[in-house]
């Protein structure tokens, strides 16, 4: 904790040490969805306020991955420097093998960045902590447990009776009602990853990072969950990051979209959209155009960086 | 040899005979009912051919009954061990006493193999120190190290299910290791990011999703108690089934022998199917994630 208020005074202002007094995650448990992020998800990009409550919510500077591969080390990403706003939707894509995936890892502590620091309100990114909630490409729900299991899985500390209430709430948010009891494996691919996001949610992250998470569904099922996903973030403003390869996906849902360069990842578009907000944003010009460019950016980004296109 | 067989359906075959038939005889029921039926008669029917084999063998008097006892002798030896008993103790007697050992022995060699593999797919400094003593142990044949036992413990219970402990506990030692070591990455990068601690994270993630292979584990260590069992009575071994065995051989009561390891092969499928009915219960998503 010590060596962690030493390091946000480099950081941010005086402000930050408060949003430091709960041990990892603690703070975050029993934040509700809805409350005191709604006002924020109703105007983007009012990042300076939410400097004020600890930062934005998430800022990489200098962040930069590598390994070691067989011929040297390889960059996979970076550098990357971002800085993003409470209640943003930020959508990013690229040529596969650019590492957005390694980037998305890298902010939910999974893996510690070569270079760089990475902060999320205002904290330092030490692993991963319940305040950043994570959704795999594949749903990775527990198959021991079942669906109301996996998704109390993050409420442990919560009464019991409090955590049933919010188990059944948060099915019910995500269209699940009776299927609690169900186990994982026997929901429809659809139904799996919106427990998956259940689950995530459950501890009340402040930030939601998303990994591809409709790749592996088909095309009917995917447009659904992608106006799912928009209304629950609409209600929820819980700040989102969503990796995916699709290019419209990232117009549709993104109030901010970012592109990222061939390997070694960087950013190389970064567009504030309000396309999420429209009723129907797929009708709208605006969208249309804003695809057009971004797929033209992807695809330059493919080709340049020997990747294929996305 | 029809002539043979057509006599021996008529001993012991008969009343086990019908479902073999009505594999062509009886269309009742849905397909999968009759896939059924027809599993089990081919199962009832091997029996039946395997026991009208024996019975002719024994009845061609190539070698004397000491060698090989008729079917019927057996069975006649199966209803007076139930009833008056051999060696002191009855069939059941014998076959719970060492039910009983299969039992302590298998119970605490799951529970410390559970654990040492949990270590050993955690731990690295461990894996390099117990890894190859484990597998030292599994390679052995346990009567190779039932003489040091009793040396070390006599003769009486403790070296039998100290033996079946070190039998059983290497094959759930290193099922448990393996399926530790490949616990998906993103299971415990899950559960860390919905706020469970590292020292959380083995009671809450890896054993059960470890737990398939343990099972498995498991079932492969309780065969090889019972094949260990018979060994470890071979050392005062009564009651038991093995010391039964061992009993009848000394008096070259064959038929009591084969009783024996008839007893010990039916009762060893009963247990493999019990396990896996609790395998069925423990583990509904082998196979479907």
């Amino acid at each position: 904790m010590r060596s962690r208020a030493t390091d946000q005074g480099t950081v941010r202002q005086a402000g930050v040490v408060e949003s430091g007094t709960g041990e990892a995650g603690e703070g975050a448990v029993g934040v509700d969805i809805g409350t005191d992020e709604k006002t924020a998800a109703a105007e983007p990009g009012t990042g300076k306020d939410a400097a004020v409550a600890g930062g934005p919510a998430l800022a990489l500077a200098g962040v930069s991955h590598s390994y070691r591969g067989r011929g040297g080390t390889v960059t996979a990403l970076g550098p990357v420097d971002l800085e993003i706003a409470r209640g943003e939707f930020v959508t990013v894509v690229g040529p596969s093998g650019c590492g957005k995936s390694t980037l998305l890892r890298l902010v939910a502590g999974f893996a510690a960045p070569s270079t760089g620091r990475i902060t999320a309100s205002g904290r330092p990114v030490a692993g991963p902590d319940p305040a950043r909630g994570y959704v795999f490409q594949q749903h990775r729900l527990f198959p021991w447990l079942s669906v109301a299991g996996n998704i109390g899985f993050g409420l442990r500390g919560t009464p019991k009776a409090e955590r049933r209430a919010r188990v059944a709430e948060l099915l019910e948010l995500t269209g699940l009602g009776d299927v609690g009891r169900a186990r994982p494996y026997e929901l429809s691919g659809g139904m799996q990853q919106r427990a998956a996001i259940a689950r995530a949610l459950a501890p009340g992250p402040a930030l939601l990072l998303m990994d591809e998470p409709f790749a592996a569904l088909d095309a009917f099922t995917r447009e659904r969950m992608q106006e799912e996903v928009r209304e629950l973030w609409r209600r929820a403003g819980t700040t989102v990051v969503f990796i995916t390869h699709s290019v419209d996906e990232a117009v549709y849902l993104g109030t901010r979209v970012l592109a990222l360069s061939g390997r070694p990842g960087q950013v190389i578009f970064d567009r504030a959209s309000d396309l999420p907000y429209e009723e129907q944003p797929r009708g709208r010009p605006r969208f249309a155009a804003l695809r057009e460019e971004l797929t033209a950016v992807v695809r330059q980004a493919a080709s340049a960086g020997g990747g294929t296109a996305a | 040899m029809t002539a043979l067989d057509s006599s021996t359906g008529g001993l012991t075959g008969g009343p086990v005979g019908g479902p073999a038939d009505s594999s062509a005889t009886g269309p009742a029921g849905s397909a999968p009912a009759r896939g059924l039926w027809r599993s089990l008669a081919l199962r009832a029917g091997a029996v039946v051919a395997l026991v009208a084999i024996w019975q002719a063998v024994a009845m061609a008097r190539i070698w004397p009954p000491v060698f090989v006892p008729e079917p019927l002798a057996v069975w006649e030896q199966f209803l007076r061990t139930t009833t008056d008993g051999v060696s002191g103790y009855t069939l059941q007697e014998h076959l719970l006493t060492s039910l009983r050992r299969i039992l302590l022995g298998c119970l605490y060699g799951v529970a410390g193999g559970v654990l040492l593999g949990l270590l050993i797919g955690m731990v690295p400094t461990l894996r390099a120190l117990l890894g190859p003593l484990v597998t030292f142990v599994r390679t052995l044949p346990p009567l190779a190290y039932l003489s040091l036992l009793v040396i070390w413990f006599g003769i009486d219970e403790e070296p039998k299910i100290w033996l079946l402990l070190l039998a059983a506990l290497p094959p759930v030692a290193v099922a448990t290791a393996d399926a530790v070591r490949s616990v998906h990455e993103d299971y415990l990068n899950a559960a860390r990011s919905l706020g469970a601690r590292r020292h959380e994270l083995p009671l809450r993630v890896v054993l059960p999703s470890a737990l398939p292979e343990i099972i498995t584990g498991v079932r492969v260590a309780v065969g090889v108690a019972y094949t260990t069992v018979v060994a470890a009575e071979t050392v005062n071994g009564v009651p038991g089934i093995g010391g039964m065995v061992r009993d009848a051989q000394r008096y070259n009561q064959t038929d009591v022998v084969v009783l024996g390891i008839l007893v010990i092969g039916v009762s060893g499928l009963l247990i493999d199917f019990l396990l896996q009915t609790i395998d069925r219960r423990l583990v509904p998503w082998r196979g479907r994630t």
